[in-house]
């Protein structure tokens, strides 16, 4: 049975080489009116501590959703039971499949820093409290109210090393396409993930912005050896990092 | 803690949830200011029932009730009973010094009794006063300059006359009864006779009944109106007149009477021992005792008009007793005939408070309905509003918001609106309730518009107070309804696929 034979490799302690992050042979149809989409076919793909791991495919070859699994965005399909059983998504080893709403909110909110194409602010918000939205989601109100003083000091080093230190008090509708993007990246650094999955996070800039942008995810990286997953379908950005998997009709190509 | 920085941030920014809070504003406002005037109404009336009536009353009307002062000092033998006074309520004609008529209902009192059971005094209008009302800019209230203590006659019931160097009888009308005046910021100002009725002279007209129920004739006399008196029940005001009971006895019959020898003849002669003829006198053979048609009683402190009630019944029964041979003509009506009310039940009055009661619990009802309105209104404008922040929605479950999290962000904004809304629309109500007799006023001169006739509401003046009590339940209940209509949207916020949500254009 599939559930029960991921259940040993789910409680087994992560090895110094293991995975820090794995999709194994995982599946997933989305429903477009009567019609089922398979976007992915068993897509499989692993990432160890400290990695960098670019995922480049065409679009629609199923990148972003390989994405919103590995950050439990979303929930792989479950396979029949005489299907390979070992097809999950885990986390040190743990399946996340099997997480319920509150563990995988919880994942989301302390292990995963997500940067999307189009950044996602919330535009009522300034830059510093866009940053620090996420720190108030992962600690609650009285965690928060505790160490607000720190985060608030931390969101405003790291803005401030995105260049954007003058800009704390500014809404998102007055930074540029680079320039959200940083506060972006900042959001999703602020509670020091050790998973970063950013989805084609230069798409939207020009060349030179996002390759600058490119510089600052990777400077980051270097310092605090964060794994790093990064969907793209440009070739140069994918060559930035440790190791290049293609994604081909949902599956890896080989 | 992320819900309290987008909350202020959302009603800042949109005017949507402006347009929610004023919906509830209104909704409280309108429910608030409805049931504080109907139900100030039926406060107003239930404290105004009792005006110059007591506690309990016992009523036998047009005959009256015989040997009344044996049954007042029973009454006031009983520790229940505070005091006990007569009474005569008779139908009348008052002839103003204009000349004009007016049906009233003609009151005899014993002013020191009534006045304990009562308080009338204190209801008397014409009193001196030192200082002009707020809105006498003029000095027009007539009261500024009456001398002091010219409300002892009212007190009395009578006025001197310098002419025989005593004190007549003299009547005390409700303050609406001759209609001589004009209700201002002022107070009352004259505006038919260039003064005060006090000092004229009325005549009141009565018609004895007989025992066979037959009007016997008319009687009418003149008296000096002593002061007039204002309850703020205009069916009182405009209707009574007070006068002392043994002058209103007299014109009604119902004093004590000799009866004759009824083998007495006029023109029978009798002889003395010369053989001198001599009319002969009549001989009296018994005494037809006073009457009152009503003894209105007080209970002692901490004794309800209920518990008052049962022991008024219970003496009377027990005095009816003694007189039993008398019967219903003879003024000893039997204990199952006779009427013993409280004054909550007072003919007229308590199906008129059960009416009003019935109606200001209509009236809310339909206000509560229209309010829901404002419910649906808020959820259309939540579900609008989570349609608007969808992506918001992804972004805060991608940064690890749970579904309660993101649950609970819509239900506290529409709570923050319902407080809101329920916070303005309680003051605006508060406002408008505490003046709302100048507004009524001003809609009556500007637009013709005259809503409260105290002729249809009894009261001159619109009740004007605001329960804490009250505010607090509607207030309350505005901000629940709120968070009713986020409900909806909030657990559609909940359940939204964050994925979806993220790619939403």
């Amino acid at each position: 049975m599939t559930q029960t034979a991921a259940q040993p490799e789910a409680n087994a302690p992560a090895r110094d080489d293991a995975p820090i992050i794995e999709a194994k042979e995982v599946f997933k149809t989305y429903r477009l009116g009567r019609v089922d989409v398979p976007v992915l076919r068993g897509a499989s793909l692993s990432a160890r501590e400290g990695e960098c791991v670019a995922v480049l495919g065409a679009s629609g070859s199923g990148k972003s959703t390989l994405l919103h699994l590995l950050g439990g965005l979303d929930r792989a399909d479950r396979q029949p039971i005489d299907v390979d059983a070992a097809n999950h998504v885990a986390h040190r080893g743990r399946s996340i499949d099997g997480f319920s709403a509150h563990e995988l909110d919880q994942y989301r909110r302390s292990t995963v820093g997500f940067v999307f194409q189009f950044y996602h602010l919330l535009p009522e918000l300034t830059v510093l409290q866009n940053v620090l939205i996420a720190a108030m989601v992962l600690h609650g109100r009285v965690g928060y109210m505790g160490r607000s003083a720190a985060l608030r000091e931390r969101a405003t080093q790291l803005l401030d090393r995105f260049g954007l230190a003058h800009r704390l008090k500014h809404r998102p509708v007055e930074l540029s396409g680079g320039e959200r993007q940083r506060v972006a990246i900042a959001r999703a650094l602020i509670n020091q993930p050790e998973l970063l999955l950013a989805d084609e996070p230069t798409g939207n800039l020009d060349q030179k912005t996002g390759g600058s942008i490119l510089d600052a995810m990777m400077a980051l990286r270097s310092e605090t050896k964060q794994t790093m997953v990064i969907v793209t379908h440009d070739q140069s950005t994918a060559a930035r990092a440790d190791r290049v998997v293609r994604l081909v009709d949902g599956k890896v190509a080989r | 803690m992320y819900q309290a920085l987008l909350t202020r941030r959302y009603l800042t920014s949109k005017i949507m949830p402006l347009l929610s809070a004023a919906a509830v504003m209104l909704c409280v406002a309108m429910v608030l200011i409805v049931w504080s005037v109907m139900g100030g109404f039926l406060n107003m009336l239930l404290s105004s029932g009792k005006q110059l009536m007591g506690d309990v009353s016992i009523a036998w009307p047009i005959y009256g009730i015989a040997h009344y002062e044996q049954l007042i000092d029973d009454l006031e033998a009983s520790p229940k009973v505070d005091r006990a006074t007569p009474t005569i309520e008779a139908l009348g004609l008052l002839k103003l010094p204009t000349d004009e008529p007016r049906q009233v209902q003609v009151i005899g009192i014993d002013p020191e009794g009534f006045n304990a059971v009562t308080g009338y005094v204190d209801r008397l209008y014409w009193k001196r006063r030192a200082k002009p009302l707020p809105g006498d800019t003029h000095g027009e209230d007539p009261r500024l300059k009456l001398p002091a203590g010219f409300e002892a006659y009212g007190k009395t019931l009578s006025y001197p006359d310098p002419a025989r160097n005593q004190d007549l009888p003299a009547v005390v009308t409700g303050l609406e009864v001759s209609r001589f005046y004009e209700r201002t910021r002022a107070g009352y100002v004259v505006s038919v006779l260039g003064r005060i009725l006090p000092s004229f002279e009325v005549t009141i007209t009565v018609a004895p009944i007989s025992q066979g129920g037959s009007v016997v004739d008319t009687s009418s006399q003149s008296f000096v109106v002593a002061n007039e008196f204002r309850t703020g029940l205009y069916e009182i005001d405009a209707n009574q007149v007070l006068m002392p009971i043994d002058v209103l006895q007299e014109m009604l019959q119902l004093e004590e009477q000799s009866i004759p020898d009824p083998n007495w003849a006029p023109g029978q002669v009798e002889f003395d021992a010369d053989g001198v003829p001599h009319p002969v006198v009549a001989k009296t053979v018994g005494v037809k005792p006073a009457r009152a048609t009503n003894i209105l009683v007080n209970g002692a402190k901490g004794v309800s008009p209920q518990q008052l009630e049962v022991e008024v019944r219970g003496i009377y029964e027990t005095w009816a007793q003694r007189y039993a041979e008398r019967g219903a003509r003879q003024g000893v009506p039997e204990p199952e005939r006779i009427q013993i009310f409280t004054w909550e039940n007072k003919p007229g009055l308590r199906t008129f408070i059960q009416a009003v009661k019935k109606e200001t619990a209509l009236v809310l009802v339909l206000f509560m309905i229209i309010s829901l309105v404002a419910v649906v209104l808020i959820l259309a404008i939540f579900w609008s509003m989570v349609s608007e922040k969808t992506k918001d929605i992804g972004i805060l479950r991608a940064v690890g918001a749970s579904r309660a999290g993101v649950a609970w962000l819509f239900l506290r904004y529409g709570l923050v609106i319902g407080v809101l809304g329920s916070l303005v629309g309680g003051g605006l109500a508060f406002v408008i309730v505490r003046n709302i007799n100048p507004i009524h006023e001003w809609m009556g001169r500007a637009l013709g518009l005259v809503i409260w006739d105290p002729q249809v509401y009894y009261f001159t003046r619109i009740p004007n107070q605001v329960e804490p009590s009250k505010a607090a339940i509607v207030m309350i209940s505005g901000a629940v309804c709120a968070m009713l209509g986020a409900l909806i949207p909030a657990a559609r916020a909940a359940w939204m696929d964050p994925v979806k949500a993220l790619r939403f254009e």
